[in-house]
Protein backbone atom coordinates (compact mmCIF):
# COMPACT_ATOMS: atom_id res chain seq x y z
CA UNK A 1 0.00 0.00 0.00
CA UNK A 2 1.38 3.70 -1.01
CA UNK A 3 1.94 5.81 2.56
CA UNK A 4 -0.49 8.21 3.30
CA UNK A 5 0.72 11.38 2.32
CA UNK A 6 1.09 9.90 -1.61
CA UNK A 7 -2.31 9.09 -1.07
CA UNK A 8 -3.52 12.35 0.04
CA UNK A 9 -1.73 13.90 -2.80
CA UNK A 10 -2.88 11.89 -5.59
CA UNK A 11 -6.61 11.94 -4.22
CA UNK A 12 -6.32 15.70 -3.84
CA UNK A 13 -5.62 15.93 -7.64
CA UNK A 14 -7.77 13.32 -8.55
CA UNK A 15 -10.77 15.34 -6.62
CA UNK A 16 -9.25 18.77 -8.16
CA UNK A 17 -9.47 17.32 -11.79
CA UNK A 18 -12.98 16.60 -11.10
CA UNK A 19 -13.45 20.01 -9.94
CA UNK A 20 -12.25 21.53 -13.31
CA UNK A 21 -14.38 19.51 -14.74
CA UNK A 22 -17.34 20.02 -13.09
CA UNK A 23 -17.33 23.64 -11.74
CA UNK A 24 -18.30 25.61 -15.22
CA UNK A 25 -21.39 22.91 -15.03
CA UNK A 26 -21.94 23.85 -12.02
CA UNK A 27 -21.61 27.55 -12.53
CA UNK A 28 -23.76 27.64 -15.35
CA UNK A 29 -26.38 25.53 -13.56
CA UNK A 30 -26.45 27.87 -10.56
CA UNK A 31 -27.08 30.88 -13.12
CA UNK A 32 -30.03 29.05 -15.06
CA UNK A 33 -31.40 28.52 -11.03
CA UNK A 34 -31.14 32.40 -10.84
CA UNK A 35 -33.39 33.07 -13.94
CA UNK A 36 -35.72 30.34 -13.41
CA UNK A 37 -36.12 31.95 -9.87
CA UNK A 38 -36.70 35.19 -11.48
CA UNK A 39 -38.04 34.70 -14.88
CA UNK A 40 -40.82 31.53 -13.42
CA UNK A 41 -42.98 33.20 -10.62
CA UNK A 42 -45.44 31.74 -7.96
CA UNK A 43 -48.36 33.93 -9.70
CA UNK A 44 -47.61 32.30 -12.95
CA UNK A 45 -47.75 28.80 -11.68
CA UNK A 46 -50.77 29.49 -9.74
CA UNK A 47 -52.45 30.44 -13.03
CA UNK A 48 -51.57 27.06 -14.94
CA UNK A 49 -53.87 24.57 -12.66
CA UNK A 50 -57.27 24.44 -14.18
CA UNK A 51 -59.50 22.61 -11.53
CA UNK A 52 -59.56 19.26 -13.63
CA UNK A 53 -57.77 16.21 -10.90
CA UNK A 54 -55.37 14.44 -13.26
CA UNK A 55 -54.79 17.71 -15.45
CA UNK A 56 -53.76 19.46 -12.26
CA UNK A 57 -51.24 16.40 -11.15
CA UNK A 58 -49.90 16.65 -14.52
CA UNK A 59 -49.61 20.05 -14.41
CA UNK A 60 -48.46 19.76 -10.91
CA UNK A 61 -45.62 17.55 -11.88
CA UNK A 62 -44.19 19.88 -14.59
CA UNK A 63 -44.56 22.77 -12.87
CA UNK A 64 -42.42 20.99 -9.72
CA UNK A 65 -39.90 20.29 -12.59
CA UNK A 66 -39.31 23.94 -13.59
CA UNK A 67 -39.44 25.65 -10.79
CA UNK A 68 -36.24 25.85 -8.63
CA UNK A 69 -34.98 27.19 -5.16
CA UNK A 70 -35.32 25.85 -1.69
CA UNK A 71 -37.74 22.68 -0.66
CA UNK A 72 -39.68 24.67 1.70
CA UNK A 73 -40.47 27.20 -1.55
CA UNK A 74 -42.76 24.28 -3.07
CA UNK A 75 -44.54 24.01 0.31
CA UNK A 76 -45.50 27.26 0.78
CA UNK A 77 -46.81 27.57 -2.45
CA UNK A 78 -48.22 24.58 -2.44
CA UNK A 79 -50.41 25.67 0.84
CA UNK A 80 -51.20 29.03 -1.22
CA UNK A 81 -52.38 26.17 -4.19
CA UNK A 82 -54.63 24.18 -1.48
CA UNK A 83 -56.38 27.20 -0.12
CA UNK A 84 -57.23 28.20 -4.00
CA UNK A 85 -58.89 25.09 -4.41
CA UNK A 86 -56.15 23.39 -6.37
CA UNK A 87 -56.33 19.56 -5.35
CA UNK A 88 -53.88 17.59 -2.82
CA UNK A 89 -53.22 15.28 -5.55
CA UNK A 90 -51.72 17.84 -7.56
CA UNK A 91 -49.88 19.82 -4.59
CA UNK A 92 -48.71 16.43 -3.34
CA UNK A 93 -46.87 16.05 -7.03
CA UNK A 94 -45.87 19.74 -7.70
CA UNK A 95 -43.71 19.10 -4.00
CA UNK A 96 -42.30 15.54 -5.26
CA UNK A 97 -41.14 16.57 -8.78
CA UNK A 98 -39.83 20.24 -7.08
CA UNK A 99 -37.21 17.99 -5.57
CA UNK A 100 -36.78 15.02 -7.35
CA UNK A 101 -37.13 16.27 -11.27
CA UNK A 102 -35.28 19.00 -12.30
CA UNK A 103 -34.79 20.66 -15.66
CA UNK A 104 -32.25 22.67 -14.42
CA UNK A 105 -29.77 20.03 -13.70
CA UNK A 106 -30.26 17.90 -16.82
CA UNK A 107 -27.20 18.69 -18.63
CA UNK A 108 -25.03 18.32 -15.14
CA UNK A 109 -26.72 14.91 -14.86
CA UNK A 110 -26.58 13.98 -18.56
CA UNK A 111 -22.71 14.94 -18.33
CA UNK A 112 -21.76 12.73 -15.55
CA UNK A 113 -23.95 9.97 -15.82
CA UNK A 114 -24.51 9.46 -19.18
CA UNK A 115 -27.94 9.56 -21.54
CA UNK A 116 -29.54 6.35 -20.50
CA UNK A 117 -29.06 7.14 -16.47
CA UNK A 118 -30.37 10.11 -16.80
CA UNK A 119 -33.69 9.61 -19.33
CA UNK A 120 -34.64 6.76 -17.02
CA UNK A 121 -34.20 7.79 -13.17
CA UNK A 122 -36.13 10.59 -14.63
CA UNK A 123 -38.99 9.14 -16.56
CA UNK A 124 -39.17 7.47 -12.69
CA UNK A 125 -39.24 10.06 -10.58
CA UNK A 126 -41.90 11.48 -13.32
CA UNK A 127 -44.36 8.66 -13.35
CA UNK A 128 -43.39 7.92 -9.11
CA UNK A 129 -44.67 11.87 -8.56
CA UNK A 130 -48.29 10.27 -9.41
CA UNK A 131 -48.12 7.01 -8.01
CA UNK A 132 -46.49 8.42 -4.49
CA UNK A 133 -49.29 11.58 -4.67
CA UNK A 134 -51.67 8.90 -5.40
CA UNK A 135 -51.01 6.39 -2.85
CA UNK A 136 -50.84 9.01 -0.29
CA UNK A 137 -54.03 10.49 -0.74
CA UNK A 138 -55.95 7.96 -1.09
CA UNK A 139 -54.52 6.07 2.35
CA UNK A 140 -54.70 9.05 4.09
CA UNK A 141 -58.60 9.33 3.06
CA UNK A 142 -58.69 5.65 4.01
CA UNK A 143 -57.49 6.49 7.82
CA UNK A 144 -59.46 9.66 8.22
CA UNK B 1 -23.09 25.44 -21.05
CA UNK B 2 -21.26 28.28 -19.37
CA UNK B 3 -21.87 29.89 -22.89
CA UNK B 4 -25.76 29.24 -23.59
CA UNK B 5 -26.37 30.89 -19.91
CA UNK B 6 -24.47 33.81 -20.04
CA UNK B 7 -25.71 34.27 -23.86
CA UNK B 8 -29.39 34.11 -21.73
CA UNK B 9 -28.35 36.33 -19.56
CA UNK B 10 -27.20 38.83 -22.48
CA UNK B 11 -30.53 37.89 -23.80
CA UNK B 12 -32.74 39.08 -20.74
CA UNK B 13 -30.66 41.90 -20.07
CA UNK B 14 -31.46 43.32 -23.53
CA UNK B 15 -34.73 42.56 -22.65
CA UNK B 16 -35.68 43.31 -19.44
CA UNK B 17 -32.41 44.53 -17.52
CA UNK B 18 -34.11 44.63 -14.10
CA UNK B 19 -34.55 40.98 -14.59
CA UNK B 20 -31.10 39.86 -15.51
CA UNK B 21 -29.75 42.11 -12.55
CA UNK B 22 -32.63 40.40 -10.36
CA UNK B 23 -31.67 36.87 -11.67
CA UNK B 24 -28.11 37.87 -11.44
CA UNK B 25 -28.30 38.72 -7.52
CA UNK B 26 -30.27 35.47 -7.14
CA UNK B 27 -27.76 33.35 -8.67
CA UNK B 28 -25.48 34.79 -6.62
CA UNK B 29 -27.61 34.02 -3.46
CA UNK B 30 -27.98 30.54 -4.25
CA UNK B 31 -23.80 30.51 -4.78
CA UNK B 32 -23.68 31.66 -1.00
CA UNK B 33 -26.09 28.91 0.00
CA UNK B 34 -24.52 25.91 -1.28
CA UNK B 35 -20.65 26.96 -1.35
CA UNK B 36 -20.07 25.30 2.16
CA UNK B 37 -21.93 22.34 1.21
CA UNK B 38 -19.97 22.03 -2.06
CA UNK B 39 -16.48 22.61 0.22
CA UNK B 40 -17.95 19.69 2.20
CA UNK B 41 -18.65 17.43 -0.79
CA UNK B 42 -15.49 17.87 -2.03
CA UNK B 43 -13.41 17.33 1.25
CA UNK B 44 -15.35 13.88 1.12
CA UNK B 45 -14.92 13.02 -2.53
CA UNK B 46 -11.04 13.50 -1.48
CA UNK B 47 -11.57 11.16 1.94
CA UNK B 48 -13.35 8.58 -0.38
CA UNK B 49 -10.50 8.66 -2.97
CA UNK B 50 -7.85 8.30 0.05
CA UNK B 51 -9.24 5.92 2.70
CA UNK B 52 -11.65 4.19 0.75
CA UNK B 53 -10.76 1.96 -2.22
CA UNK B 54 -12.78 0.36 -5.14
CA UNK B 55 -13.33 -3.08 -3.41
CA UNK B 56 -14.93 -1.74 -0.53
CA UNK B 57 -17.33 0.69 -1.90
CA UNK B 58 -18.02 -2.37 -4.34
CA UNK B 59 -18.88 -4.57 -1.28
CA UNK B 60 -20.88 -1.60 0.50
CA UNK B 61 -22.89 -0.36 -2.40
CA UNK B 62 -21.99 -2.63 -5.28
CA UNK B 63 -23.93 -5.54 -6.41
CA UNK B 64 -23.34 -7.90 -3.26
CA UNK B 65 -24.45 -4.83 -0.87
CA UNK B 66 -28.16 -5.83 0.13
CA UNK B 67 -30.06 -4.19 2.32
CA UNK B 68 -26.87 -2.71 3.99
CA UNK B 69 -26.49 -0.71 0.48
CA UNK B 70 -30.11 0.15 0.33
CA UNK B 71 -30.07 1.54 4.16
CA UNK B 72 -27.08 3.67 3.18
CA UNK B 73 -28.84 5.02 -0.02
CA UNK B 74 -31.95 5.60 1.47
CA UNK B 75 -30.52 7.16 4.95
CA UNK B 76 -27.52 9.18 2.75
CA UNK B 77 -30.39 10.73 0.79
CA UNK B 78 -32.32 11.50 3.52
CA UNK B 79 -29.61 13.19 5.32
CA UNK B 80 -27.69 14.96 2.55
CA UNK B 81 -28.25 18.72 2.46
CA UNK B 82 -28.44 21.43 -0.63
CA UNK B 83 -29.99 21.10 -3.54
CA UNK B 84 -29.04 17.78 -5.88
CA UNK B 85 -27.22 18.55 -8.35
CA UNK B 86 -23.92 19.55 -5.68
CA UNK B 87 -24.09 15.96 -4.87
CA UNK B 88 -23.63 14.63 -8.55
CA UNK B 89 -19.80 14.73 -8.63
CA UNK B 90 -19.65 12.25 -5.58
CA UNK B 91 -21.92 10.11 -6.39
CA UNK B 92 -20.22 9.67 -10.02
CA UNK B 93 -17.16 9.18 -8.61
CA UNK B 94 -19.17 6.35 -6.44
CA UNK B 95 -20.56 4.79 -9.21
CA UNK B 96 -17.27 4.86 -10.66
CA UNK B 97 -16.04 3.13 -8.28
CA UNK B 98 -18.70 0.10 -8.10
CA UNK B 99 -21.53 1.57 -6.65
CA UNK B 100 -24.59 0.47 -8.18
CA UNK B 101 -27.01 3.07 -10.06
CA UNK B 102 -30.07 1.23 -8.52
CA UNK B 103 -28.45 2.78 -5.13
CA UNK B 104 -27.59 5.97 -6.50
CA UNK B 105 -31.47 6.60 -7.91
CA UNK B 106 -32.85 5.16 -4.17
CA UNK B 107 -30.38 8.08 -3.03
CA UNK B 108 -31.81 10.89 -4.75
CA UNK B 109 -35.90 10.26 -4.49
CA UNK B 110 -35.23 10.03 -0.90
CA UNK B 111 -33.86 13.37 -0.68
CA UNK B 112 -37.95 14.55 -1.26
CA UNK B 113 -37.78 13.89 2.36
CA UNK B 114 -36.09 17.02 4.03
CA UNK B 115 -35.51 16.86 7.66
CA UNK B 116 -35.43 20.23 8.58
CA UNK B 117 -38.32 21.02 6.20
CA UNK B 118 -40.58 18.58 8.20
CA UNK B 119 -42.48 20.79 10.83
CA UNK B 120 -42.79 23.48 8.32
CA UNK B 121 -44.74 20.95 5.95
CA UNK B 122 -46.43 19.44 8.95
CA UNK B 123 -47.75 23.04 9.58
CA UNK B 124 -49.39 23.39 6.48
CA UNK B 125 -50.53 19.47 5.73
CA UNK B 126 -50.94 18.37 8.60
CA UNK B 127 -49.10 15.53 10.44
CA UNK B 128 -50.86 12.29 9.15
CA UNK B 129 -50.03 13.59 5.10
CA UNK B 130 -46.45 14.35 5.93
CA UNK B 131 -45.83 10.88 7.42
CA UNK B 132 -47.58 8.50 4.54
CA UNK B 133 -45.57 11.06 2.45
CA UNK B 134 -42.21 10.06 3.71
CA UNK B 135 -42.90 6.71 3.95
CA UNK B 136 -44.18 6.47 0.31
CA UNK B 137 -41.08 8.01 -0.69
CA UNK B 138 -39.08 5.65 1.11
CA UNK B 139 -40.94 2.87 -0.80
CA UNK B 140 -40.67 4.72 -3.53
CA UNK B 141 -37.33 5.16 -3.58
CA UNK B 142 -36.59 1.72 -2.60
CA UNK B 143 -39.04 0.47 -5.64
CA UNK B 144 -37.34 2.48 -7.97
CA UNK B 145 -33.66 1.46 -7.29
CA UNK B 146 -35.14 -2.31 -7.44
CA UNK B 147 -36.41 -1.11 -11.07
CA UNK B 148 -33.59 0.32 -12.28
CA UNK B 149 -31.06 -2.43 -11.12
CA UNK B 150 -33.35 -4.99 -13.27
CA UNK B 151 -33.18 -2.67 -16.00
CA UNK B 152 -29.27 -2.95 -16.27
CA UNK B 153 -29.28 -6.27 -15.17
CA UNK B 154 -31.38 -6.94 -18.63
CA UNK B 155 -29.74 -5.06 -20.71
CA UNK B 156 -26.10 -7.00 -19.54
CA UNK B 157 -27.83 -10.12 -19.74
CA UNK B 158 -30.05 -9.65 -22.73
Amino acid sequence: MKPLSNRLKEASKNTLGSLVVVIPMLIAIIGLVGLFETLITPEMLHSLFSGSTVKDMIIGTFAGGVSVGQPFLSYIIGGELLQEGVSLYAVTAFILSFVTLGVVQLPLEYSLFGARFTIMRNLLSLIFAFLVSFATIEVMGILQ
Amino acid sequence: MLGIVALLYLLTFLLDPSSAKASALAALKTLEMIAPILLIVFFLMALLNTFINPKKIAKHLGKESGFKGWVIALAGGILSHGPGYIWYPMLSDLREHGARDGLIVAFFYARSIKLPWLPLMISYFGFAFTALLAFFVLLGAWLQGVMVDIFNAQKSNP
